[in-house]
């Protein structure tokens, strides 16, 4: 062992180190970054399709069932009818919707962020889907709302980084984002958000115009945090859904 | 068994119970901790950490000759490191749902210190096929400790078993809820996973006395 | 300045590493039977924090990050996302700084080295150690000074639980604790009742967290004049487009 304890030894073994783990790492994230981009861009147009209520999910089952990925682009097609950025309070139609990275947004100041809308068209119906980003309780949470012209929830999806599993990681289950369907945004005219709340009474969720869904046990931050990323995020919305009736 | 000498088996059964690393060594107890609160998560975990510890044993054994010992904690931690962040490169790039799944799992994993704990104390003195061994037992114990604490916390806090709603519907009052039983939604919390812990070291110490600490 | 101060107190009591994160915990069961042990390891995990948690700040700001090779190296660098590799070089600045700090410590103050030096390859393994970075860049730390902050404050968390232990478990050797209990055991049960006493500072959390840019009730603007402005700038964005 007496030959390893040298300094240049040492010194050689950690360049030597360095240079093959980079070189590893970094040639598989390139030859691999195509792959994982088009994973990625499947999974936005399966979550926006979900928010609006385009699944495979079926009545009894608790899971949660996207649009294969063979067939999601086809989908997204016919049901995504118009894509809008809206930005320092100007809703303007644009191509780039899709490809706006949300997380890159959110450390922009307000006025600069570009916010992407998605409108949607079932069954003759028109539905509003915005994507939001915020903060759990360890990394981010994202997710997609579905808006229909009466600002009434017609579908959400969620999903986070690395909230803990079992306990904020259950934001991604069917049974808390089906919660939200049917929730009024606006309570007395005026704009409320929906609150992930404690206690409300109402665990079966029958009463939809309180602006409050039930809360996950032992989460409480997480769902903190999706009551924050709904509130901030819709109310800048609200007055253009509205408008584009 | 002719496969296994005596000794390799006593390698991996070991761990699982005298020697478990959670209750005994007391090493890997964060992840432990925060995981529990489902079944399914723990299991998950377990198997990740199989594989990890599985194939980083072997690989810190077969580079013990040739790490230079000043910087052994720091080669150690790049391999983990390298190992998990590849797998984690790969299934995103061609197992995309199984990759979000595990994806919480790819810090908990690097930072969990069974695996730094079983190199050095292992890996860094002894032959390849033994560490593998080694690995997979102490993994094996790991993982038999986070299922039966997920067991319990899943069960008592929420009344599911693998999501599955063993104890009757909450909500309708079905099953055992019909006479009155109510979740312990404490169960769900973290500290609870401690005392479940600290409970399952009582058991065990209980039934063999030698493991009984002097104070 | 009120942002260092939320910072330091968050760190140290609602998001305190042992018992709100359930991090360092290897280290903390261990090395808790005596005060005067735990209090050289609380020390040293302090120390470490606090230089590693800036440290990585500057690695995270100016090369990891999404285009942070953009903002120094020139726009055509801007498309590198190096985030990919921030656990490697994480550990990386941390198992170096405790093997630099191990080497300094014995070569200028061979007492401190004595009385800490056993502790410091025990301390790069710490998880709580490497959870303070990524913390830090999950949270979006936004200076160097805050980041400093968070990583004193986050090692005086972690210093004051293993501290308490410590001392519980000095004062639980004359009480009549089950044989089997002893030790490993009842450590595991005290840590989840101090966890669950803990969680009451969660309490003093609840609304001034998220930034809220709180208008309030009354000033918010109803609806229809918000919706009548916004209809005045959207007929004119579409018939410019038409």
């Amino acid at each position: 062992m007496a030959k390893t304890d040298g300094n240049i030894y040492t010194l050689i073994f950690a360049t030597v180190m360095v240079i093959v783990v980079g070189g590893i790492l970094a040639g598989l994230a390139q030859g691999l970054k195509p792959a994982i981009k088009e994973n990625e861009r499947y999974e936005k147009q399966q979550n926006i399709l979900y928010a609006m209520g385009v699944h495979e999910n079926g009545d009894d089952t608790g899971s949660v069932n996207f649009i294969p990925t063979e067939r999601v682009e086809g989908e997204y097609k016919k049901y995504i009818k118009q894509s809008y950025i809206l930005q320092n309070g100007k809703l303007t139609e644009s191509e780039e919707a899709f490809t706006v990275d949300m997380k890159k947004q959110s450390k922009l100041p307000k006025s600069e962020r570009k916010m992407p809308l998605f409108v949607g068209e079932r069954e003759g119906k028109k539905f509003y889907v915005i994507p939001m980003y915020g903060k759990g309780l360890w990394d981010a949470i994202w997710g997609y709302i579905a808006l229909d012209q009466e600002l009434v929830v017609q579908g959400a999806y969620f999903d986070h980084k690395g909230e803990t599993p079992g306990l904020g990681a259950n934001i991604k289950e069917r049974y808390f984002m089906d919660d939200f369907i049917g929730e009024y945004v606006m309570e007395a005219g005026k704009y409320e958000g929906i609150t992930v709340a404690k206690g409300n009474n109402d665990p079966v969720n029958n009463t939809k115009d309180d602006n409050e869904v039930d809360a996950l046990a032992g989460a409480t931050i997480t769902g903190d945090g999706v009551s924050a990323m709904i509130k901030s995020t819709l109310k800048s919305y609200i007055p253009h859904i509205q408008n584009l009736k | 068994m002719g496969l296994l000498s005596k000794k390799d088996q006593k390698l991996i059964f070991d761990p699982l119970a005298d020697d478990n690393p959670i209750t005994i060594q007391v090493l890997g107890i964060c992840s432990a901790l925060a995981i529990t609160a489902q079944l399914k998560a723990s299991i998950v975990m377990a198997i990740s950490v199989l594989f990890v510890l599985g194939i980083g044993n072997v690989v810190i054994s077969l580079m013990r000759n040739i790490i230079p010992s000043k910087i052994r904690i720091i080669v150690q931690l790049v391999v983990v490191a390298t190992l998990v962040i590849i797998v984690d490169q790969v299934l995103k790039a061609y197992a995309y749902t199984l990759s979000k799944e595990l994806s919480v799992f790819v810090g908990l994993i690097i930072t969990n210190c069974i695996i730094m704990g079983r190199f050095e104390a292992f890996a860094l003195g002894n032959g390849p096929w033994r560490s593998f061994l080694d690995g997979i037992g102490n993994a094996l114990g790991y993982g038999v400790i986070l299922i039966i604490v997920g067991f319990f916390r899943e069960l008592l806090g929420s009344g599911t078993l693998l999501g599955f709603k063993v104890l009757g519907d909450p909500i309708e009052k079905t099953g055992l809820y019909s006479i009155g039983y109510e979740n312990n939604g404490f169960m769900l919390l973290s500290p609870m996973a401690l005392i479940v812990v600290g409970l399952i070291i009582w058991v065990q110490r209980s039934r063999n006395k030698a493991l009984i600490e002097e104070n | 300045m009120l942002e260092h101060v939320e910072l330091f107190f968050k760190s140290i009591f609602i998001d305190n590493m042992v018992f709100a994160t359930f991090l360092g915990m290897c280290s903390y069961l261990a090395v808790s039977k005596k005060v005067s042990t735990a209090v050289g390891l609380g020390a040293a995990v302090i120390f470490v924090l606090a230089v590693t948690v800036p440290l990585n700040w500057y690695l995270d700001q100016y090369i990891l990050r999404d285009g942070a090779l953009g903002t120094w190296l020139g726009p055509e660098y801007a498309d590198y996302d190096l985030s990919f590799l921030s656990f490697i070089l994480f550990i990386a600045t941390i198992a170096t700084m405790v093997q630099l700090v191990e080497i300094v410590v014995e070569k200028f103050s061979p007492s401190l080295y004595n009385s800490l030096g056993i502790f410091l390859p025990l301390i790069a393994v710490n998880c709580a150690i490497l959870g303070g970075s990524l913390f830090m860049q999950s949270r979006d730390i936004q200076s160097a000074g805050l980041a400093l902050n968070y990583g004193i404050s986050s090692g005086i968390g972690w210093f004051l639980a293993i501290l308490a232990i410590a001392a519980i478990r000095e004062k639980i050797r004359y009480s009549n604790v089950p044989a089997p209990l002893r030790g490993l055991g009842i450590t595991f049960i005290i840590t989840g009742l101090m966890a669950i006493g803990f969680m009451s500072f969660g309490g003093m959390l609840t609304g001034g967290d998220e930034e809220e840019e709180t208008t309030p009730v009354s000033e918010v603007t109803p609806i229809e004049e918000i919706t009548k402005e916004a209809s005045e700038e959207l007929v004119l964005t579409t018939n410019e487009k038409e």
